[in-house]
């Protein structure tokens, strides 16, 4: 019994000295609300050593749940948030972002220009681009020949039947059919949609796997030897599984980017606008690029890594490469609906 | 049923039960990043679980959440069960239907009806309203467990320690807490359990400043799960039998004195 009084005496000296920590208006922190491993705890350490800032980080696994938690709650207390590109329309499209203040931004000059400006945020009002990459096709060099995969045309081979991995987001899956057809991955032309979602259901049978969580796994435990994954994903299985190669189809190939935003009501503005700054240092850019995998949008970043990952084309893919990328835009609600139909009816393969 | 057929039995059921929790300990000792196939031993993953500390801050909240909500709702719960066994009050029927309807209830909705509520009221969504949250999730299950063993109480005790002069109080206290104690042992462990696994209430009315480990892990799905979490539930594996083989010990195998 004396041992039990001491154990909940300290159990409750430390849980008030926790609680101390957590008051989520004091001056000297910032809320981030960021995907899942997408900062790394070095970095975290290193801002609040240099500006006694303390961090609090909250992670989410997809852009609807954030979207959908932030909507929700006018007051939520979270300052940044990371939405991918179509994200950042649509929440700038219901006022919930607060425009940067670019003087704040001494750092900005880094973001290589290609990937600002984008269609999604004109001018970069809110967002500043944090880490990219594009969709591609991986292969598995064991069992498949590099030079037979060039396009998304090849998924269609009677080849790979039951051996593809897709990727199961409604946008991701269309994208490939829609850029096998000529068209545009936003294409909102409800005769183009029908024609990509009969091209998706002739690519059923070889479909193996509608997957997207761990995607790395599944290459490289080789449950599927092709298949569509994630720039960053293919560096982190590759690393795993020297047989993978990533392939730029020849069509074109979707980019997707998370950008730092500031949300409506953060209570931290001031601080918000020096942790971005902070990261937009190319020093602190190519940790996090390294830690995560995914490539940074900082370009002085990229002068900083070894000359084998500068040239990688993967990694940090040259101009040419990137003007074939096009990136996700919102979609308006009618033509989203009409995806989501097929989506579904695809889904239970009808 | 022949002998055969029993053990095979036995063993289907608990290959069935213990199998993914016998892989999270192997692959805890899995020397690769994101393969699931045997790449050989290694410590690794523990090392670095014991050096990430945004990983040990929140599994040390959740603890602290789950103890703090485990034992208000046991309070609760149990002070519920006895005065629905014990006493006649206005909406004793309803109250214990109401019960039974809040473990039927979906979590989604509990979940939803709490972020209105806490909208509503303006609270600030963190540590309080986390701890709000479980406890009411965890109180029916307590009631429900405590109740279940109350009635099995032999009531002619009461009357005969009311005639020796024993107040309520002193027969709660002396006779109901020590006959009800397995079943409040019990029910204080099924509602740390439910605290430290929940998702769905904890993901909405969590705030910004009390982050979570069971939203933590559930957030990593996408972009791959860390080993040094297969590390971390070993740890919490090895911590729950603990806790369940002394309590099992001090408890349920005391001999009445």
């Amino acid at each position: 019994m004396k041992h039990l009084r001491q154990i909940i005496a300290i159990f409750f000296i430390s849980l008030t000295s926790t609680l101390a920590y957590s008051n989520p208006n004091k001056s000297d922190i910032l809320n981030v609300y960021i995907w899942g491993n997408y900062m790394p705890n070095e970095v975290i350490q290193q801002f609040t050593k240099e500006t006694g800032i303390k961090l609090n980080i909250a992670e989410y696994d997809n852009n609807e749940t954030m979207f959908s938690k932030l909507k929700a709650l006018k007051k939520s207390g979270y300052d940044i948030t990371v939405p991918s590109s179509y994200y950042v329309e649509r929440m700038a499209k219901q006022g919930m972002l607060h425009p940067l203040d670019k003087s704040q931004l001494t750092n900005l000059h880094h973001i290589n220009p290609i990937l600002l400006n984008k269609p999604f945020d004109p001018k970069n009002v809110y967002s500043v681009p944090y880490l990219w990459g594009s969709t591609g096709i991986i292969i598995n060099t064991k069992y498949i020949n590099k030079k037979k995969v060039t396009s998304w045309q090849n998924f269609w081979d009677p080849e790979y039947r039951d051996q593809l991995m897709i990727l199961n987001d409604m946008r991701d899956a269309f994208s490939i059919a829609l850029l096998s057809l000529g068209y545009s991955i936003n294409d909102s032309n409800p005769q183009h949609i029908e024609k990509a979602y009969l091209k998706l259901k002739a690519l059923l049978p070889n479909i193996k796997i509608f997957n997207i969580d761990t995607v790395p796994n599944i290459y490289i435990d080789e449950d599927a030897i092709i298949g569509v994954a994630w720039s960053g994903d293919y560096k982190l299985a590759h690393d795993e599984n020297p047989a993978l190669e990533y392939v730029y189809p020849k069509e074109g190939f979707s980019t997707w980017m998370e950008s730092f935003v500031i949300l409506k009501d953060a209570p931290h503005v001031e601080n918000a606008h020096k942790f971005i700054n902070f990261i937009l240092r190319p020093e602190i850019a190519k940790q996090i690029s390294l830690a995560i995998g995914h490539s940074t949008a900082n370009k002085s970043a990229v002068k900083l890594m070894p000359i084998t990952l500068q040239q990688n084309s993967v990694a940090n893919p040259n101009q040419e490469i990137m003007k074939q990328g096009e990136i996700q835009r919102d979609l308006d609600p009618e033509t989203r609906h009409l995806y989501e139909k097929y989506w579904e009816r695809l889904k239970i393969g009808n | 049923m022949n002998k055969f057929t029993k053990y095979f039995y036995t063993i289907c059921v608990y290959f069935f039960l213990y199998l993914p929790i016998a892989i999270v300990i192997v692959f805890s000792f899995n020397n690769a990043k994101h393969s699931l196939v045997w790449q050989g031993f290694t410590f690794k993953w523990y090392a670095s679980l014991f050096n990430d500390s945004a990983m040990l801050r929140v599994a040390w909240h959740s603890l602290i959440l789950g103890v703090l909500a485990a034992t208000i709702a046991t309070i609760i719960g149990t002070l519920a069960a006895v005065s629905l066994f014990r006493y006649r009050f206005f909406g004793k029927k309803i109250l214990h239907g109401l019960i039974f309807i809040l473990i039927l209830t979906p979590e989604i909705v509990t979940a939803i009806s709490l972020l209105l509520l806490y909208s509503f009221l303006k609270i600030p969504l963190g540590f309080w309203t986390l701890l709000l949250a479980h406890t009411a999730l965890c109180v029916p299950f307590v009631a429900v467990t405590v109740y279940s063993r109350i009635t099995t109480l032999d009531t002619d005790i009461f009357e005969a320690a009311m005639d020796l002069g024993a107040t309520d109080f002193t027969i709660f206290r002396k006779i109901i807490i020590p006959l009800l104690l397995p079943a409040i042992a019990s029910g204080w462990l099924l509602s740390f359990t439910l605290s430290l696994d929940d998702v769905i209430i904890s993901y909405f009315v969590s705030g910004p400043s009390f982050d979570i480990l069971p939203l933590k892990i559930y957030s990593m799905v996408r972009l791959g799960v860390k080993p040094e979490v297969n590390a971390l539930c070993t740890l919490m594996l090895a911590f729950t039998l603990f806790a369940v083989i002394t309590t099992y010990q001090s408890i349920f195998k005391k001999k009445p004195s």
